[in-house]
């Protein structure tokens, strides 16, 4: 499937493994890319690719939450109120440049993310299962953005950048030779998803790999001037990811490679508070090379 | 803070009122070490906050340290170590979180402890010493003994019961034997007074510390052998020695009667020494005086009649002679239950009727008789014999009990001073006599009495070691390890002081590191070693399969033991809980990797070298 998405999306075979690993592990997904890098493909590749139902918003600087969450609508019909689900309410949500909506709108999707539930007036209304909420960002320096507060960013399981393809996967994409993501036929469904995320539920942490993490974790506490330090919930969202990885690389534990193949992607948005820093990936680099790997 | 903090902390304090037990209230430095006690105590039971418990571990070493300098003998030294030990594992339970139990505490304090034993031995060995030997164990007693006493009146006992309680040991420079039976005899007090039936010592009781420190006597000469007592509380104002040699110790003093009177005040028991000579000691030849020759006369009708005759011989010698040969021909019998004797003319009764009795009444009876025959006489009192233990391992001492206690006399002859007769010995059924045959090859010893000659055997050892260590054994330490280079002494002490410190810290952290590491995880670091020596580390975050890839782009040939290695370590590490299969698998697996390394690695470089 991998490959699959790959055809779509060339030579980003590592970005697209991390993507998947994120569906795994029940995320949510930050892309932070210039324009035009293939942001939205990879979302609706990886959406399609399970048949799942998926939606796209843009997002606006006069987007107001009740345009994501829906609303209540007057029936004249019934003379009462009903519920007019709002594009939250598909299974993948493709919220397109997510920095250009207001705070406001931002904390509705906050609670969306969160809780998989969306309340209007009072009353929760379930969000599908599975639920996963793409985003993409441009990059802070570009007009018309307001940079994401980092209780946001922390509800991100992961965010990816892409980055310039190779040239020779650029060449091919030139010559036409990509895939389309609505070409891609489903050969699995939501609920091969489903089954696939309780498995990683299932995937084997020793304590060895637990003392591995919480290094990890102790170490960013200690060392402020690297980064804002991970939270438990990063600590939660590493482990998870790290489990989706270790299945994806087709074994039934985690091992410190699992956690490195993804620390970047969890933990560098946390450490950096949004701003992209010197270079990427610095911060979790360093954090990685201050633990003892071998365990 | 850890839970177990508060327990061993008042676990330390009980362990500290038990070593203050044996402190004699008299010592100035004693009020002090009650007093510390308690102040710690008070603040244990108000401590709060770590800082105060801090404030009170620390109080209970220095209480530890104080006691260790009032108290160096073996038993209290034991205790103090064990307090020390305990209050050590009460700080490390303040300083090192709620983590460790009981168990590692200990451990921890003991490896502390082991890691300052350098350090220690070091300061001990060279620093200069402020307290000569003899200002250590000094004592008085608090019991009475039961076999010796100052006053002696031996018709009044109709019985003897024999006491195996403890009285004294004598240890004998290294590596000597035993002196022979005959010549055990060890003279504690001189009994000179007599008033007709009860021979008194002239000894004051207790004689009161003079004003002021004794000036110490001289040290031991080089070639000076020592002898080591040990001696149990005791309610004397004398100790027990050989007659020979000369006191070590400035609270003994040696009378002109022979006694060596015990000045000290202090607590139960006494370690002093002696050194050990052949020749008679100045007492010897001390002429006696009047009252050697005291007798109230008319007591003893019949013993006086004997010894008039005896008076007609010339000389002294001839009538000591003529009285041995008497009692040789006498049918006398030792016995411990010689019946009382009258008060009138006891002796009388005992040398012409019952003939029955102990030493008291041989010791008695004959000074008395040589008294009347105008040869002065005393009567002494002291140990004879004792058992020969040669404890396991360690040097052999005389074992005295105070049913070694024994009472003989002493004759002046002119032109030989004091001679020491035992009339016991002319006796039929004499101890010691039985003793030569019985006692020395005696094995069958209870359970119970060989521990604790044991014990005792380790007590000398110490007494010689440790309090034996003063300051003329470490000026010739001193002078063996610096020869004429003695101004460096400071700079050797400090250097010493340095290494061994850098050695303590250098253990306890390896210690540490050791302890960090589960058995796998050092398996897999002595690998790495081996693999670090070819110059091939990881890098810093490095994970093993990832160095192993490294590894192996550089020896292509290790591809199979190393695959097998990492795949195993992986799996006991990742994926499953450590096992002691597994951990015996990763060490099978890392032995068979070190040795194709060694093995297959060289002919691997000499084929790159060929072809480049």
């Amino acid at each position: 499937m991998i490959s699959a998405i790959g055809e779509v999306l060339l030579g980003k075979e590592h970005q697209v493994r991390l993507a998947l690993a994120c569906l795994l592990a029940r995320g949510h997904l930050l892309i932070e890319d210039l324009p035009g890098m293939g942001k939205t493909t990879l979302a609706e590749a990886l959406a399609r690719s399970f048949g799942l139902g998926f939606k796209r918003v843009s997002f606006t600087s006069d987007l107001l939450p009740a345009d994501l969450t829906g609303l209540n609508v007057f029936d004249p019909g019934a003379a009462s109120f009903h519920f007019q689900p709002g594009p939250l309410f598909s299974q993948v949500l493709l919220a397109d440049e997510i920095n250009r909506a207001s705070p406001r709108t931002q904390s509705a999707l906050l609670e969306a993310m969160a809780a998989g539930r969306v309340s209007v007036d009072g009353v929760s209304h379930p969000l599908p299962r599975p639920f996963l909420v793409i985003a993409t960002q441009n990059g802070l320096d570009q007009g018309g953005t307001s940079a994401l507060p980092e209780s946001q960013l922390d509800r991100f399981l992961m965010r990816l950048g892409l980055g310039y393809p190779p040239r020779q996967a650029e060449q091919a994409l030139l010559r036409g030779e990509g895939l389309l993501p609505d070409r891609l036929n489903g050969a699995f469904g939501p609920e091969d998803l489903l089954e696939l995320q309780g498995r990683c539920d299932r995937q084997h942490c020793s304590a060895a790999l637990l003392d591995y993490v919480l290094d990890l974790l102790e170490r960013s506490r200690r060392q402020p001037a690297q980064g804002h330090p991970l939270s438990p919930r990063a600590g939660l969202a590493l482990v998870a990811a790290a489990r989706a990885w270790s299945l994806l690389e087709g074994r039934d534990h985690v091992i410190p490679d699992d956690v490195q193949a993804v620390l970047a992607a969890v933990c560098e948005h946390r450490m950096d508070g949004g701003q992209r820093g010197d270079g990427d990936g610095a911060l979790s680099q360093r954090l990685q090379a201050g633990v003892d790997g071998l365990r | 803070m850890s839970r177990a903090a508060a327990p061993l902390q008042w676990l330390t304090m009980g362990l500290l009122a038990v070593g203050l037990l044996g402190l004699s209230p008299a010592l100035s430095l004693s009020l002090l070490a009650f007093g510390l006690a308690v102040l710690t105590a008070l603040k244990l039971r108000e401590a709060r906050s770590l800082e105060e418990r801090r404030l009170v571990a620390l109080l209970q070493l220095v209480g530890a340290g104080l006691l260790a300098a009032l108290r160096p003998e073996l038993g209290p030294s034991l205790l103090q170590g064990l307090a020390i030990l305990l209050a050590l594992a009460g700080l490390l339970a303040l300083e090192l979180g709620a983590g460790p139990d009981w168990k590692a505490l200990m451990r921890r304090s003991l490896q502390v402890l082991l890691a300052a034993l350098p350090i220690a031995l070091v300061l001990f060995l060279l620093l200069p010493r402020l307290m000569p030997f003899s200002n250590l164990g000094t004592g008085q007693g608090m019991g009475v003994m039961t076999g010796l006493s100052d006053s002696m009146e031996p018709g009044s006992i109709a019985r003897l019961s024999v006491s195996r309680a403890a009285a004294a040991r004598v240890a004998f420079p290294l590596g000597g034997g035993p002196p022979p039976l005959g010549q055990r005899f060890w003279r504690v007090l001189v009994h000179q007074r007599f008033d007709g039936r009860r021979w008194r010592s002239t000894a004051p009781p207790l004689p009161r510390p003079a004003a002021g420190q004794p000036t110490p006597p001289p040290p031991a000469a080089p070639g000076e052998g020592i002898q080591l007592w040990l001696v149990e509380p005791s309610g004397l104002a004398a100790v027990p020695w050989s007659g020979a040699g000369r006191p070590l110790s400035p609270d003994l003093t040696l009378q002109r009667s022979g006694e060596l009177l015990n000045r000290a005040p202090g607590s139960q028991r006494r370690v002093y020494a002696l050194t050990q000579t052949a020749d008679p000691g100045d007492w010897r030849s001390q002429p006696p005086g009047p009252i050697d020759l005291v007798l109230p006369r008319g007591e003893n009708p019949r013993l006086e009649a004997l010894a008039a005759e005896w008076r007609r011989l010339g000389s002294d010698r001839q009538r000591l002679n003529a009285a041995g040969s008497w009692f040789r021909s006498q049918p006398f019998r030792y016995t411990l239950e010689p019946g009382a004797l009258p008060r009138q003319a006891p002796l009388d009764r005992f040398l012409f009727e019952t003939r029955l009795g102990f030493c008291g009444h041989y010791a008695s009876a004959f000074t008395t008789l040589m008294r009347a025959a105008g040869v002065p006489a005393r009567v002494v009192s002291g140990y004879r014999g004792g058992q020969w233990v040669q404890p396991v391992g360690g040097s052999g001492y005389v074992d005295l009990r105070q049913a070694d206690a024994h009472a003989w006399s002493e004759v002046w002859l002119q032109g030989e001073g004091w001679q020491r007769v035992d009339p016991t010995a002319w006796a039929d059924g004499d101890p010691l006599a039985s003793a030569v045959t019985t006692s020395e090859t005696a094995t069958g010893t209870a359970p119970w009495d060989w521990l604790q000659r044991q014990w005792w055997g380790l007590d000398i050892a110490w007494a010689r070691w440790w309090l034996g260590y003063d300051s003329e054994q470490q000026q010739a330490l001193v002078q063996r390890l610096l020869g004429d280079q003695r101004h460096l002494l400071g700079l050797v002490v400090l250097l010493a002081v340095a290494i061994s410190l850098a050695a303590s810290l250098g253990g306890l952290g390896w210690l540490g590191r050791r302890r960090s590491g589960d058995p796998l995880r050092l398996e897999l670091e002595h690998t790495l070693r081996a693999f670090a020596r070819h110059g091939l580390a990881p890098q810093a975050g490095e994970t093993l399969p990832v160095f192993a890839q490294r590894l192996m782009q550089r020896w292509p040939a290790l591809a199979g033991p190393l695959n097998a290695y990492v795949a195993n370590y992986q799996r006991q590490r990742f994926a499953s809980t450590p096992s002691r299969t597994g951990r015996r698998q990763a060490q099978r697996l890392g032995r068979a990797l070190r040795r194709s390394l060694r093995t297959g690695n060289l002919p691997k470089e000499a084929v790159q070298r060929e072809h480049p």
